[in-house]
C-alpha cells in the first residue's frame, strides 16, 4: 500500500449548474482508473469536501476514457449567480479533490 | 460519406475575438458557431433592452462579425450565433447595417425567436401551466414581481429551418449552446429530427466543441506546462461525419493542443449523468464515448448515442436577488493576521452602528482560503506572515446597505490597526440575479424564423 494524492493519478475540471458543482476526474491510465473507482466513493468525496458541499454527491462513470464524474449538490452557496464565494462558479473545486489522499496497491502490497 | 466542418468562433460574451478571425482565415470550415450566452447573460441583456429598445443583444457580435464576414463571404462560411440575446431582431438590423458598412450585399440574415416567454407569463399561469421552481417546489408567485427575464432553452429546429431557407447568418436568442452546432449537422448531413441516436451523437460532439479553448488546451490540468502558446490558442475545428462520429482538431498554426486529455477534460465539464445529458433536442448518452488520437492535434470521437428528447423544455428565468457590497484591504507583518482580525472587528462595529443589514456575510483571505473557504483551510495564525488580504463581502436586500460596506471600511485607513494598505477605489455595487429553474411543455413554445436581407 502507498499513500498518494488523487493528483498523482488524475487530472480534472469542474463547473456549475445552478447550485450543483460537477467535478470530473480523468485518470492518467487504466490502473489509476481502477484505483480511483475503488477509493473515491461518493461518501468519501463528500467527506473530503466538508462544508463546501452541503448536499449529496453522486458518482458517474465514463469507462472508455477513464473518467469519473462527481455531481455535488448544494455546493455553490446557493448557485453561481447568488454566491458570495470568490469561486462562485466552482471552477477550482476539482483542485480540492486532486489534493485528497488515497491508498494504492503498492509493489510490496497484497495483489 | 457526407461531412460538415464546424468552427467554434466564440464561447461566451467577452471571449477573445482573435480565434474566430484566425479560424475563418486558416481553417477549412463550413460554419462558424458562436455561443454568446451564459446563465446570467439574459438578465443583463433584458435590463439593457428595457432601458433602450435597440439594445439587449451581446455587443461583441459587431466587432466579431466585422473581422470575419469578408472572409466568410469569400469562402462561403455561414455564421450561427445566439448573440441576439434578449433582442434578436435589433441584433439582425445592426448586422444588416454592418454588412452595408463592409460593402457586402445579398447576405441573408435569419432571426430565430420564440424563446422569450416573459410577456406570456400571466397567460401561461392562467392556462394552468406549472412554472414552480423545480428544485424547491415553490410557486412562481413567490418571485413573480421580481422577474427580470424568462427565456426557454429552445432546440435547433428554428436554425435548421433558417438554413433550409438559405440563411448566410442565423441570429437567435436563448437557444441551447449545442443547438448552434447540432443545426448545421442536421441540415448538412440529412439527419432526421427523430433519429435519436444520431441527434444524441451530434449533441455529445457539440458539447465538446462549444466551450472554445477549453477543449484545445485552455485550463488543461493534465499538464498545463506542456500546452504551447496558449495566448495564441486555436479553437476547435470539428468535422462531423454522417454516421455520428467526428474528428476534433483546431485552427492550423495556432497555440494550444488537441489531445485525448484536453478533450476528456472538456467532456466532463458541466455535465450531470453522462448517460442522460438532457437538452432541448436530445437525451444524449456520452457514457460510452471513445476518444482516439488519430494524428497531431486530431482526436476521433465515437460511441456517442442518444434517446428521445425530454417532453419539457428548461426555462431560464431570473429575478432580482439583492446586491453585493464588498471591501478589500491588506495588513502586513508583524502580526498581520491578528491585525486583520482587529480590522474586521472595527469594520463590523462601524457597520452595526450604521444600521447595516445583510442576508449573508462572507469573510475570506485572498491568497489563503478564498477558493476553498474557512471551513477547510485553517486560519493563517502565523505572526511572521508577510501580508494578508481581507475580502469582506455581504449580500444585502438593498443597494443602500450594500454601499455601506465600502463606505464604512474607509476609516480603517487612518483610524484602524497599524499596517493597513491596499484599500482601492469604491467598487461598483453588483446587483444579483437569482435563477428560477422550471420546465415548460415544448408544444407551448412555438419558434419563429424571419429573414432580412442586407
Amino acid at each position: 500500500m502507498a499513500t498518494v494524492r488523487v493528483f498523482d493519478l488524475a487530472h480534472g475540471r469542474s463547473g456549475d449548474k445552478g447550485d450543483v458543482c460537477n467535478v470530473g476526474l480523468v485518470a492518467r491510465d487504466e490502473e489509476a482508473y481502477r484505483t480511483l473507482r475503488r477509493e473515491l466513493t461518493p461518501a468519501r468525496v463528500k467527506e473530503h469536501f466538508g462544508d463546501l458541499v452541503q448536499g449529496e454527491v453522486e458518482r458517474y462513470e465514463l469507462p472508455n476514457v477513464g473518467a469519473l464524474n462527481f455531481v455535488c449538490r448544494g455546493a455553490l452557496n446557493g448557485g453561481g449567480t447568488m454566491s458570495l464565494r470568490s469561486d462562485h462558479l466552482g471552477k477550482v473545486m476539482y483542485a480540492w479533490l486532486l489534493r485528497m489522499e488515497i491508498e494504492t496497491e503498492g509493489e510490496d502490497g497484497d495483489r | 460519406m457526407k461531412t460538415v466542418t464546424l468552427g467554434t468562433g466564440l464561447a461566451f460574451w467577452g471571449d477573445a475575438l482573435r480565434p474566430a478571425k484566425e479560424m475563418v482565415e486558416r481553417a477549412d470550415i463550413d460554419y462558424l458557431c458562436c455561443d454568446h450566452l451564459a446563465e446570467l447573460t439574459m438578465s443583463i441583456l433584458t435590463k439593457q433592452r428595457l432601458k433602450d429598445e435597440e439594445r439587449g443583444y451581446t455587443s461583441d457580435v459587431v466587432p466579431l462579425l466585422r473581422s470575419v464576414l469578408p472572409t466568410c463571404r469569400e469562402k462561403g462560411i455561414k455564421v450561427i450565433s445566439n448573440a441576439g440575446g434578449a433582442n434578436p431582431s435589433s441584433c439582425a438590423r445592426r448586422i444588416v447595417r454592418l454588412c452595408g458598412e463592409l460593402g457586402l450585399d445579398g447576405i441573408k440574415v435569419a432571426v430565430v425567436t420564440g424563446d422569450d416567454i416573459l410577456p406570456r407569463i400571466d397567460e401561461l399561469l392562467a392556462a394552468g401551466v406549472d412554472l414552480s421552481n423545480m428544485d424547491t417546489g415553490e410557486p412562481l408567485e413567490t418571485v413573480r414581481d421580481r422577474l427580470t427575464h424568462a427565456n426557454v432553452y429552445i432546440g435547433c429546429e428554428g436554425i435548421v429551418q433558417a438554413l433550409a431557407q438559405g440563411a448566410d447568418i442565423v441570429i437567435s436568442g436563448r437557444v441551447t449552446d449545442v443547438a448552434l452546432y447540432l443545426a448545421p449537422m442536421r441540415h448538412e448531413l440529412g439527419w432526421a429530427a427523430d433519429d435519436v441516436e444520431l441527434i444524441g451523437a451530434g449533441t455529445g460532439i457539440a458539447h465538446l466543441a462549444e466551450c472554445g479553448g477549453q477543449a484545445t488546451g485552455g485550463l488543461y490540468s493534465g499538464g498545463w506546462q506542456e500546452m504551447p502558446q496558449l495566448v495564441s490558442i486555436g479553437y476547435p475545428v470539428t468535422t462531423v461525419y454522417e454516421n455520428g462520429e467526428a474528428v476534433i482538431s483546431k485552427t492550423p498554426e495556432s497555440g494550444g493542443a488537441v489531445t485525448v486529455g484536453t478533450v476528456s477534460e472538456q467532456l466532463v465539464y458541466e455535465i450531470l449523468d453522462p448517460a442522460n445529458y438532457l437538452t432541448a433536442d436530445s437525451t444524449a448518452d456520452v457514457s460510452q464515448i471513445r476518444l482516439d488520437q488519430v494524428g497531431p492535434d486530431r482526436v476521433h470521437i465515437s460511441g456517442v448515442t442518444g434517446k428521445p428528447a425530454p417532453a419539457t423544455l428548461k426555462v431560464n428565468m431570473g429575478y432580482r436577488g439583492g446586491y453585493v457590497g464588498e471591501a478589500l484591504f491588506t495588513y502586513t507583518w508583524p502580526q498581520a493576521y491578528a491585525k486583520a482580525r482587529a480590522g474586521i472587528r472595527f469594520l463590523e462595529t462601524r457597520l452595526e452602528r450604521a444600521g447595516f443589514h445583510a442576508e449573508e456575510v462572507r469573510v475570506e483571505y485572498l491568497g489563503h482560503n478564498s477558493m476553498f473557504g474557512p471551513g477547510l483551510i485553517p486560519e493563517p495564525d502565523d505572526p511572521e506572515l508577510t501580508e494578508i488580504v481581507v475580502r469582506w463581502a455581504a449580500r444585502c436586500r438593498t443597494e443602500e446597505d450594500a454601499r455601506k460596506v465600502f463606505t464604512e471600511s474607509v476609516p480603517l485607513y487612518n483610524n484602524g490597526p497599524a499596517g493597513l494598505s491596499g484599500i482601492g477605489t469604491r467598487p461598483p455595487i453588483k446587483e444579483l440575479f437569482a435563477l428560477w429553474p422550471c420546465l415548460i411543455p415544448r408544444e407551448l413554445v412555438p419558434v419563429n424564423v424571419d429573414m432580412v436581407e442586407a
